[in-house]
């Protein structure tokens, strides 16, 4: 139960971690400079091209060789999957910001409303709508992930089951029920992100990215 | 010191790497494309069945599934004594389910109007879904495809926790040797991008040009 | 005379190595209507992008009751919401109610309070004939609404010139007349109005000058009846057989 919640807990520092990372990163993508715009492709090939594991594992053993940085393995974990979530979901609200068509921004435009205005009062409210069900996606993906975790020997869910199966000598039984607890959990959270949805669904606005 | 000689030692994980991947891929091929046909048609209400399916495999780490294999069910499946089988099977068959996503997606795009026209000259259902919807759902799904493989490559990395000698393997095995904490990690993660990038590429891009060329969507 | 509100000199634009306007004079006066017809390519819209300050002009000056706009450091965005632009494409907020269109522009770049932004919004929203449809959102609205609040939209900024680029070009016909008529009613009211149209009813019935444009220029002008009846340059004429006869 302990390594459920931290399960739970690294789920949601990686998402919303990520969740600043990746609003940042698309509008630097979509209206930043060139050089943003290599950077931040560089960013994201890294950690959507690599497994996670060899990411958990290159932040927790080479990070602190190459800056001297000592970290334990929960500010590790919780940083790598930050960024990891932060590279996918930047992608989501790419799209989602591209799906508000340049029309509006040019009806905003004509209006006088600044940059900073057309972004608050137009473009956000729709894409922040529109990345809820990828979102979800993320959400449910990074939260099955973070068993990747066991290889910094962080006690969640998988890793306390592996030690409970080794103790118990019921291997079968142990795994059954940590998967058990695993599928409840984002069957429930599926749910709740699909009824959120629901409620602040406006007609017209269902768009696929 | 990271020299060439760890590199070429890194490089013996690769084989693996790509036998886990690109095996479970063939093995989900084989699961998805009947999983989707099976959603699609629900013959005798099977369709619940494929859904239940679907939706165990996308709530449960696929880590979990490769240690239940491994670990909880040898005795019970002698082939899953093997780690490499495990880890192999345990992604093949969440692959599987992705696939058959990718296909419902594929085959929805299709659409109506082709099935009606199929229809039109006297085919049955399953007559015009195999030589109408099926081959067109077969183009729009590539890209999706090379996205799920570029997926395996990397989640086959999760074999490192039963001990398969693969990529990921490799490189703990020569951080653990050298003790040089920066470069083996960070080769590995680069020879996963390169691994990766030209298949999901290609798929995608054959895709697009298949898509015009035909004229879908 | 009347106050100038909007004019441009020596106005050229180019995009990439094309010159889409090639030195455009222009001005309207307080209260006037004046309509753009010209074939596809002439540069109705670009012209009409450029004099909404949406665009930059390569060449040339525009003014804004007198000052030239870009060359005295003013605020844009201030000069633009004096400027209204009805769209082609409707081009309305998805997320917001025809209402929350209209009023974004009166909260967000005048600073009303919301209470005072509403009831400027609801008036607007009366003269498009749309009061009703207030809390409708744009997915819920027939083309011809969407277009009306688009109008409304730019009328409830008070703004001294509204700008059309082709409002009805989209729309079927029986939802043209729909918006037609509201524009009528507006140039009748004597709001300024430029506005790019085949509409050639309209233009006849509240135009007070008609301006032909080909090939990045205004080639001919003048009040309706002479140029729809007798133009003088031989495109102009070519241009309004076809458009006539072609319907």
């Amino acid at each position: 139960m302990e390594g459920f919640l931290t399960t739970v807990e690294m789920t949601f520092l990686g998402l919303a971690g990520g969740f600043a990372l990746g609003i940042l990163s698309a509008l630097g993508d979509v209206y930043g400079t060139k050089l943003m715009k290599v950077v931040i492709a560089g960013y994201v090939e890294f950690f959507r091209g690599s497994p996670l594991i060899v990411q958990l594992l290159f932040f927790y053993f080479s990070i602190p060789a190459l800056t001297g940085l000592n970290w334990d393995a929960f500010t590790a974990g919780a940083v790598t999957l930050m960024l990891n979530s932060g590279a996918y979901q930047k992608g989501y609200f790419k799209g989602a910001i591209e799906a508000v068509f340049k029309d509006q921004l040019m009806a905003a435009k004509s209006l006088g409303m600044t940059f900073r205005q057309t972004l608050r009062y137009v473009v956000l409210p729709q894409a922040l709508r529109i990345v809820i069900p990828p979102w979800t996606n993320e959400y449910i993906s990074l939260g099955l992930s973070t068993s990747a975790l066991i290889v910094l020997g962080i006690r969640e869910l998988t890793n306390i089951s592996k030690s409970i199966a080794a103790q118990t000598f019921r291997p079968l039984e142990v795994y059954l029920f940590a998967s058990a607890i695993y599928f409840i959990w984002i069957t429930v959270s599926m749910k709740i992100f699909d009824w959120i949805y629901e409620k602040v669904k406006i007609p017209g606005l269902e768009v696929n990215i | 010191m990271f020299t060439l000689e760890n590199f070429l030692f890194l490089l013996q994980g690769v084989p693996n790497t790509l036998a886990i991947s690109f095996l479970s891929f063939a093995l989900g091929f084989a699961l998805g494309i009947p999983t989707a046909i099976v959603k699609q048609f629900s013959p005798y209400g099977l369709g619940y069945v494929a859904d239940a399916y679907i939706s165990i495999m996308r709530g449960i780490p696929v880590l979990v599934i490769m240690l239940l294999f491994h670990f909880g069910m040898a005795g019970i499946i002698p082939m899953f004594k093997s780690a490499f089988l495990s880890a192999t099977f345990a992604l093949g068959l969440r692959s599987g389910a992705f696939q058959s996503q990718i296909f419902r997606g594929a085959i929805n795009s299709v659409g109506r109007q082709q099935m009606m026209a199929a229809t039109s000259l006297g085919m049955n259902r399953w007559q015009a879904f195999r030589y109408v919807i099926l081959p067109q759902a077969f183009i729009v799904a590539l890209p999706g495809l090379g996205s799920e493989i570029a997926l395996l490559i990397k989640d086959s990395s999760y074999a490192f926790v039963l001990g398969v000698l693969e990529l990921t393997k490799y490189s703990d095995i020569v951080r653990k040797a050298t003790r040089s904490f920066l470069y083996p990690y960070l080769i590995a993660a680069i020879l996963y991008i390169l691994i990766t990038f030209p298949v999901a590429n290609y798929l995608d891009r054959l895709g697009s040009r298949l898509k015009t060329k035909y004229g879908l969507r | 005379m009347g106050e100038v509100v909007l004019a441009c000199e020596g106005l050229k634009k180019r995009y990439g190595g094309l010159w889409v306007l090639k030195g455009i004079d222009f001005e309207i006066e307080k209260g006037q209507t004046k309509v753009i017809i010209g074939p596809s390519g002439s540069g109705k819209s670009t012209f009409l992008r450029l004099m909404g300050l949406l665009e930059p002009p390569t060449e040339g000056k525009i003014y804004f009751e007198g000052k030239d706009v870009y060359g005295s450091g003013l605020d844009l965005n201030m000069i633009r919401a004096k400027i209204g632009f009805v769209f082609q494409e409707p081009s309305l907020f998805r997320h917001l109610t025809a209402l929350g269109n209209v009023k974004l522009g009166p909260k967000v770049v005048l600073k009303m309070k919301d209470d005072e932004a509403e009831r400027k919004a609801l008036e607007a929203l009366k003269t498009v004939r749309l009061e009703e449809w207030s809390h409708h959102y744009p997915a819920q609205l027939s083309g011809g609404q969407q277009q009306r609040v688009g109008i409304a939209r730019a009328l409830a900024m008070d703004p001294d010139i509204i700008l059309f680029d082709e409002p009805t070009a989209s729309l079927d016909i029986e939802l043209t007349w729909e918006v037609i008529d509201v524009m009528k009613d507006l140039a009748r009211r004597g709001v300024t109005m430029l506005v790019v149209t085949h509409e050639l009813g309209f233009a006849k019935e509240v135009a007070d000058e008609i301006l032909f444009m080909d090939d990045g220029r205004i080639i001919e002008s003048g009040p309706p009846e002479e140029l729809l009846k007798n133009p003088k340059t031989p495109r102009a004429r070519e241009f309004l057989r076809r458009l006539i006869g072609g319907v």
